[in-house]
């Protein structure tokens, strides 16, 4: 695409000898974490120079060409909803929305779109280009300079800059955040190949960083895998073998700033589903001594990244693929579900297998990543290194997986980076107001030992963490506290809280007795007795009322709130639960607020406390008070092991 | 050397409290009110046992009508902080239970900064378990969940985290009194009903989870919510059908747990027998006689023991004694005190390489072998028996080698066949038994029973929710199942989210 390389240009002449000396946040790496940490830094209004290995990939998709879905859905909310770039980037980008588990409930849906990499990719691209304070630079970095740490904060050491590869001085900076992504000693595998690398097609790992991050800062890490599936071209596809799936009607935006999507809804493209075949398990076995990647996956995660896995683990089923658009203009298709290591040849024989495919070409073949990544209990609920100040980890290299997550994170440690060079202590998110929140609590209380992705079942206050409700949730703390949301976000936000205010107390006073709503709003069924008064806010909690019914029976007084009414609905459906838990809720806010000593010793506390416990804190050294519960459920399962007489679990 | 840390503590903890996150914005959804509406709870404040004087201590905004109603307070409240002898009546029945001092805390000035009350009653068992029973079925009044008293002082700000203290009763409520609770819980025909229900709701929850999670990605059938449907059904009729069984199951143990553990042949069934002053284990010079748990009830300076003899530690071939030993370390897991038995003729002859062999012999009994040094000064004894059979002197230098030897619990020569020495033991004994008696965890068994009830209650009420909302809003739904879950996770320890997780991925292929 020659238009977005002429963009970048004028950037990339600003290699070495124009870039300053010094600046406040240095981020290492353009991927999703690296660009929102960036973006979230310069935002704060902190100089902030971004180091990507090549300009053209930053904001490139390099694995599915989707953004959202369940819990994922409702990260790029709030990233949106923090003044990130994600969910504008998805709106721009999207060729196909759909919201999924329509219909489970609004606490549920997953707001989700097939994205076209190219204009995702311009889209972040343009926008870093117009954030003032944001510089980029092309270039490999090949180590962190540390230094003595501040004696008046923790720690034992203090980043103060990097080192290019090709640079001879050094550049300066108050915080860095690094964002390698699957790049930290990573290696890639096919077959029975394996070469150094992070990513299919780019550099090298950067070898300095990990020496850096192991030897001189000595912090553990732990290896992980991932893994892609091969690219098919488009025109080699029977699609009349697959189920079509159509996109929503009505594309919703994933940004509280738009109202629609770039992509027309008569645009959008549709995905296909298909099903593997005895077959395509037959492959899989044949392979096996083929297959580095799968034979070293014995100790592999819970779930089954791969379709090796897959159907090694729950053999003799179906499983789904989905065969999904790289965009407007591309000739290939994502099959979703079909990441692979084999070799070329059999990944070939066995997309042959699966009769849509039959006759399939692969432009690029699959294969899998393995990589380092920092285990991320030794960071701080800022995602900062807890022995290292000024040093933030985002993304990948802190175990989770995901565009989603990488992007939350990044904007997190972005907004934390940008406050530690400007002298602001840091800040953090809580559990109960966001699902950014409960990764980032997951993350450093509990770690990792699979890629971490986020479900809506981690979520405790799953009914209040609602899609619709991130803005309300996040922005005007954004804006009053944190500083990363700019004024018109902010304006838009407050004006919608004040409004859906406006309209629950309008929803609240108009209040009858059961016999006149029937009598008002035709047959519907309430359980309420005849005399038993509801008001109008009760009344939406049922399942057959709508604000379009109420608003057409008190048309004065609520008819002015339609544009709110889908809202208002949910609203009232969640707010009984939410009220429920709002005690639960404090009380963990107030426990998370309460941070422990990072160097305190347990085992030597003076206190009534048995020794595994003691060992166990002094392991897991919780951040605060909250994360005692954690080591209490490492406890318990600690118990069930041993009364079963099994002790592996130590 | 703690004098040290200490400070170092204080002052470590002060500088991070700079670290605080921010109170954070309210969305819509969340009314701003204060946290006033908290159940009232109460506990038996005193401890267990045999005592002049027990303490029932209630706190929660329902403490006033509690006192009115249990006191006969039809007009005015006592002044607050004054003692007032007062009739204690059931309020159902009107029955007297007792008589004896009230005392009313208008909050905040009150340890927990709540309305609270406080009984002070006889302290026979049949009085205290009237009184409770009392209590429990005053409408939104409850059994106090371990730690909850300390729980709500800290948030309330009575317990401040800047002494180390404070941290240590948080830490201690929340992590050592559950562990040990849970334990218990575990063992025993009770237990296993529990977890029964807690694993089979478990996975209830998965498969909702998972429904939610992943059906839309993932090949989940449609079928799996029918199943949960009839699994909750099933639950639910079989939770009301316990509840309503006035027998209530068996009966709970009762006492502080002391284990005698050992070696075997050391005399592990002798000092029980000692002890109990009848033969109540079989002994014989046959190592590996005990093979069960030997039970007794003992009562030890007024306070109820509940005394176990287990399985003399050893590698067996033989499988009924391999499970004695099982049995024997889940026991030593479980005690609030362990006697670790050894049989001094085992002893090195040169009193200087004593303390080096006990501690390494603790390591072979107790759990972790960490757990030996540092756990070991309040919650183990060592018994070196057959003293009879060690020439004096010898004796006599090895008791002055082990006194006061930081690292490893006291240790009392005994010869369970003369009793000589019997006496000095029974006073440490006593004393250790006396400290964990302060603990209320240690006993009150129809507090738990009732505290069991009420989450049973709650449980079922829970899992209504899961069909109420069914079809009209699946999370709502799952809600129910996780409330139930969490209900019961509250005498069976508790679910956190990784566990769903363990089963939906075992259950279901779920991709990347």
């Amino acid at each position: 695409d020659m238009r977005a390389v002429g963009k970048w240009t004028w950037l990339t002449l600003l290699r070495s000898d124009e870039i300053r000396d010094e600046y406040d946040v240095i981020v290492v790496g353009g991927g999703h974490a690296g660009t929102e940490a960036a973006a979230a830094a310069a935002r704060l209004g902190a100089e902030t120079l971004l180091i990507t290995q090549k300009i053209m990939t930053i904001g490139a998709l390099s694995c599915n060409p989707s953004l959202g879905g369940v819990g994922k859905g409702q990260l790029v909310r709030e990233v949106d909803a923090l003044d990130g770039l994600c969910g504008r980037a998805g709106d721009s980008a999207g060729v196909h929305f759909s919201i999924l588990n329509r219909s489970k409930g609004p606490a549920v849906w997953g707001p989700r779109a097939q994205l076209d990499r190219e204009r995702y990719r311009q889209f972040i691209q343009s926008e870093l280009l117009s954030t003032p304070r944001l510089t980029v630079l092309e270039g490999s970095v090949d180590e962190l300079l540390v230094s003595q740490p501040n004696p008046e904060e923790p720690g034992h050491h203090r980043v103060t800059g990097i080192r290019l590869v090709d640079g001879s001085h050094p550049i300066l900076s108050s915080s860095v955040v690094l964002t390698t992504g699957t790049f930290l000693s990573g290696s890639l595998f096919m077959g029975q190949t394996t070469s150094p690398g992070g990513r299919m097609g780019d550099a090298q790992s950067c070898a300095g960083l990990s020496y850096t991050l192991k030897e001189t800062l000595g912090l553990r890490v732990g290896r992980l895998r991932t893994g892609t599936p091969p690219r098919i071209v488009k025109e080699s596809v029977d699609l009349s073998l697959a189920q079509l799936q159509a996109p929503d009607k009505q594309p919703t935006p994933f940004s509280f700033l738009n109202t629609h999507t770039r992509c027309k809804p008569e645009e959008q493209l549709p995905c296909y589903l298909t099903h593997t075949t005895p077959g395509v398990e037959r492959v899989v076995r044949e392979s096996v001594h083929l297959n580095c990647h799968i034979q070293q996956d014995t100790k592999g995660p819970r779930y089954c990244p791969s379709i090796e896995s897959r159907v090694l683990r729950f053999p003799g089923r179906r499983h789904q693929v989905w065969l999904e658009p790289e965009g407007l203009t591309s000739d290939l298709l994502y099959p979703q579900g079909l990441s692979m290591t084999m070799p070329p040849d059999l990944q070939l024989r066995l997309l042959r297998e699966i009769p849509a495919l039959h006759r399939a070409e692969i432009r690029a073949p699959g294969y899998g990543v393995q990589y380092d990544f920092v285990c991320p209990t030794q960071l701080t609920p800022s995602l900062q290194v807890k022995s290292t100040q000024g040093l933030f980890l985002a993304g990948q290299i802190n175990g989770t997986t995901g565009y989603e997550e990488a992007a939350a994170q990044g904007l997190w440690a972005g907004v934390n980076a940008g406050r530690t060079a400007l002298s602001l202590p840091p800040i953090a998110l809580s559990r109960t107001q966001s699902y950014i929140g409960v990764l980032i609590d997951d993350l450093v209380g509990r770690g990792v030992t699979e890629p971490y992705r986020m479900f809506t079942s981690r979520a405790e206050f799953r009914t209040y963490l609602r899609p619709d409700n991130a803005d309300l949730r996040l922005t005007p703390r954004g804006f009053e506290e944190v500083g990363c949301v700019t004024l018109r976000r902010y304006k838009k936000a407050v004006s919608v809280r004040d409004g859906l205010q406006e309209a629950l107390m309008a929803l609240q006073s108009v209040a009858l007795s059961s016999t006149r709503w029937r009598e008002k709003l035709g047959n519907i069924s309430l359980s309420e007795n005849k005399s038993t008064t509801l008001n109008g806010l009760d009344l939406l909690q049922y399942k057959d009322v709508s604000f379009e019914m109420l608003a057409s029976a008190f048309p004065e007084c609520l008819s002015q709130y339609f544009e709110y009414s889908q809202r208002l609905k949910i609203e009232a459906v969640y707010r009984p639960h939410c009220e429920k838990q709002s005690r639960e809720m404090e009380r963990i806010r107030s426990e998370e607020s309460l941070s422990l000593p990072s160097d305190m010793d347990y085992l030597s506390l003076p206190v009534s406390l048995s020794h595994e416990v003691r060992e166990i804190l002094d392991r897991v050294r919780p951040n605060t008070v909250s994360l005692i519960y954690a080591s209490k459920v490492i406890l318990i399962k600690y118990i069930i092991m041993t009364t079963d007489g099994n002790r592996k679990f130590r | 050397m703690l004098p040290c840390s200490w400070g170092l503590w204080r002052s470590a903890i002060h500088t991070l409290k700079t670290f605080r996150a921010s109170p954070s914005a309210r969305g819509l959804c969340i009314p701003t009110r204060a946290v006033c509406d908290a159940e009232t709870i109460f506990a038996l404040s005193s401890g267990h046992g045999r005592c002049g004087v027990a303490v029932v201590r209630v706190s929660g905004p329902a403490s006033s009508m509690v006192l009115r109603n249990m006191a006969g307070l039809t007009q005015a409240l006592p002044p607050p902080r004054t003692a007032l002898l007062r009739r204690i009546t059931d309020p159902q029945s009107k029955e007297l239970l007792d008589r004896g001092l009230v005392l009313w805390f208008k909050g905040p000035h009150s340890f927990t900064g709540e309305d609270s009350a406080e009984f002070h009653i006889h302290g026979g068992p049949a009085v205290i378990t009237a009184v409770l029973q009392a209590l429990g079925s005053l409408e939104g009044v409850r059994p106090a969940e371990a730690g909850e008293f300390t729980r709500r002082a800290f948030h309330a700000g009575k317990l401040g985290l800047t002494e180390v203290e404070g941290l240590g009763d948080l830490i201690h409520a929340e992590t050592e009194a559950q562990r040990r609770q849970a334990l218990r819980q575990m063992d025993g025909e009770l237990g296993r009903l529990y977890q029964d229900w807690s694993y089979r709701l478990k996975r209830c929850l998965a498969h909702v989870e998972a429904f939610i999670d992943f059906s839309e990605d993932e090949l989940i059938e449609d079928g799996v919510l029918n199943q949960v449907d009839s699994s909750v059904r099933q639950l639910e009729t079989e939770i009301e059908r316990h509840l309503k069984d006035e027998r209530r199951g068996e009966r709970l143990r009762t006492g502080v747990q002391v284990v005698i553990a050992g070696a075997t042949n050391a005399g592990k069934s002798s000092l029980l027998n000692t002890l109990c002053q009848r033969p109540a284990a079989i002994v014989s010079p046959i190592a590996g006689t005990t093979r069960d748990i030997v039970e007794t009830s003992l009562d030890i300076g007024g306070f109820p023991v509940l005394l176990s003899d287990t399985a003399g530690l050893r590698d067996s071939s033989d499988s009924v004694e391999r499970e004695g030993v099982r049995r024997a370390r889940q026991r030593v897991e479980q005690a609030d005190l362990t006697l670790v038995v050894v049989d001094s003729t085992q002893l090195p002859p040169d009193p200087q390489l004593v303390p080096a062999f006990l501690q390494e012999h603790l390591s072979t009994v107790l759990p972790s072998p960490e757990a030996g040094m540092k756990a070991a000064s309040d919650r183990v004894l060592l018994v070196l028996n057959k003293s009879d059979l060690v020439p004096e002197e010898q004796r006599e230098r090895t008791e002055g080698e082990l006194r006061e030897r930081p690292g490893l619990p006291p240790a009392c020569f005994l010869s369970c066949s003369t009793s000589t020495g019997l006496e000095d033991f029974l006073t440490v004994l006593q004393s250790r038994v006396k400290t964990l008696c302060g603990d209320p965890l240690s006993g009150a068994p129809s507090l738990t029973q009732a505290r069991h009830r009420a989450h049973l209650q709650q449980s079922v009420q829970a899992l209504n929710q899961y069909h109420q909302y069914r079809d009209q809003d699946l999370a709502l739904a799952a809600e129910g199942v996780r409330l139930a879950l969490t209900h019961l996770g509250r005498i069976t320890g508790r679910v956190g989210a990784e566990e769903i997780l363990d089963i939906i991925f075992r259950d279901f292929c779920i991709g990347k």
